[in-house]
């Protein structure tokens, strides 16, 4: 299946040499701790908190519109400490999602209005269904699919799950096309 | 250019926001109308604070994240002859509220979690230690009893035996480090 356009502004976006495409609606906290690996899309309204620790995000991501990524703290005898969150490659995250996460594989999707609790690892190739609240420091094994509130393993996933989201996250980028803007 | 009734009108905003000395408020925060923000409170980047309807007033050591909206809204019903005093939206001290959540309820205790895209209703009270859960809308009238806790999408409830631990130290290092990645708002001296 063909994916349709999806356009944007184009004096909305930067471009990065490395292909990455943010959105200049979205909040970059601390951009010198945020790392793209290039070819990823971060949409309108995001919220990325690079203030807090360093977030990693892989190649051929995508985040959607009025997400928060932040990274989770975790109380220590003294102290405490906010761990850094990466996330693999070819992740497609969708709107209005909130990731607490300490780590997502590659090959996961995170469907529409999502909590992902604090200290949660997903491991590669999972799925998370549209609004599921995830309970803090759950770990999500692979070819899961987690649906409900709380979340529970509810469904397994094919194994050729990796190609399926290299090809939806490569088409998405593809057809995420600029427009300019008509006067 | 800003006309002088722009400028007075801004002038005017700035001195209704009062944020005491200790308290952490980054400048994207949105802040309207008659806002007191207690020492050691600590508010995102992207929070919202509107008093639209009348005062809020927020206590000591509060964690306010991103998205959070907290607003004195006028109440849907309220008939516009009926023109009673406005009510004040209180909001005691060591409370979370987490990315996401929206609070519109007039009185809240201290030492109470609202957690990710939960709502609280206009008529709704927290008392102590209530923890709503992520997802859940709580509209009912009148107050919730101590340590209660909501959760799930059956909106289940139960009593936990001690309040929700304090995030003092969740705050001590946001103070710290908040202030390397953003501006923040100036505190005001209050009257007090």
């Amino acid at each position: 299946m063909e994916l349709n356009d999806t356009f944007y502004m184009k004096a909305e976006f930067i471009e990065t040499a490395s292909g990455n495409k943010v959105s200049k609606k979205s909040v970059l906290c601390g951009s010198q701790n945020i790392v793209l690996n290039g070819k990823s899309i971060i949409c309108n309204d995001c919220i990325v908190r690079g203030d807090l620790a360093n977030v990693r995000i892989g190649r051929y991501c995508v985040i959607g519109s009025r997400t928060v990524i932040r990274p989770p703290f975790k109380k220590f005898s003294k102290g405490v400490a906010f761990f850094p969150l990466h996330i693999g490659d070819h992740v497609f995250i969708d709107e209005d999602c909130i990731i607490n996460a300490a780590q997502i594989g590659s090959y996961v999707h995170i469907g529409k209005n999502c909590v992902i609790g604090r200290r949660c690892v997903l491991k590669e190739c999972c799925q998370i269904a549209d609004n599921v609240y995830l309970p803090p420091e759950t770990v999500v094994p692979p070819f899961t699919v987690i649906t409900g509130n709380p979340g529970k393993p509810t469904g397994e996933l094919p194994e050729c799950t990796q190609d399926l989201m290299i090809d939806a996250t490569k088409g998405f980028y593809q057809h995420f096309v600029p427009v300019q803007e008509v006067k | 250019m800003t006309t002088p009734s722009q400028r007075s009108r801004k002038v005017s905003q700035v001195q209704r926001v009062k944020i005491s000395p200790g308290a952490v408020v980054c400048v994207e925060a949105e802040i309207r109308g008659d806002v007191t923000i207690g020492a050691r409170t600590v508010v995102h980047p992207r929070a919202c604070i509107i008093a639209e309807a009348g005062p809020i007033v927020i206590g000591e050591s509060n964690l306010i994240e991103e998205q959070v909206l907290i607003i004195n809204k006028k109440p849907d019903d309220a008939s516009p002859s009926k023109d009673d005093k406005p009510e004040t939206l209180v909001i005691g001290s060591n409370n979370v509220f987490e990315v996401g959540c929206r609070c519109e309820s007039l009185k809240i205790g201290d030492h109470n979690v609202i957690e990710a895209k939960a709502a609280i209703g206009r008529d709704t009270e927290l008392t102590r230690g209530n923890v709503i859960g992520a997802f859940c809308e709580i509209t009912s009238h009148g107050a919730l009893p101590e340590n209660t806790i909501i959760y799930g999408d059956k909106y289940e409830q139960r009593r936990q035996y001690e309040k929700p631990p304090d995030q003092t130290l969740q705050l001590d290092f946001l103070m710290k480090i908040l202030p390397n990645y953003h501006r923040l708002k100036k505190s005001t001296k209050t009257d007090r």
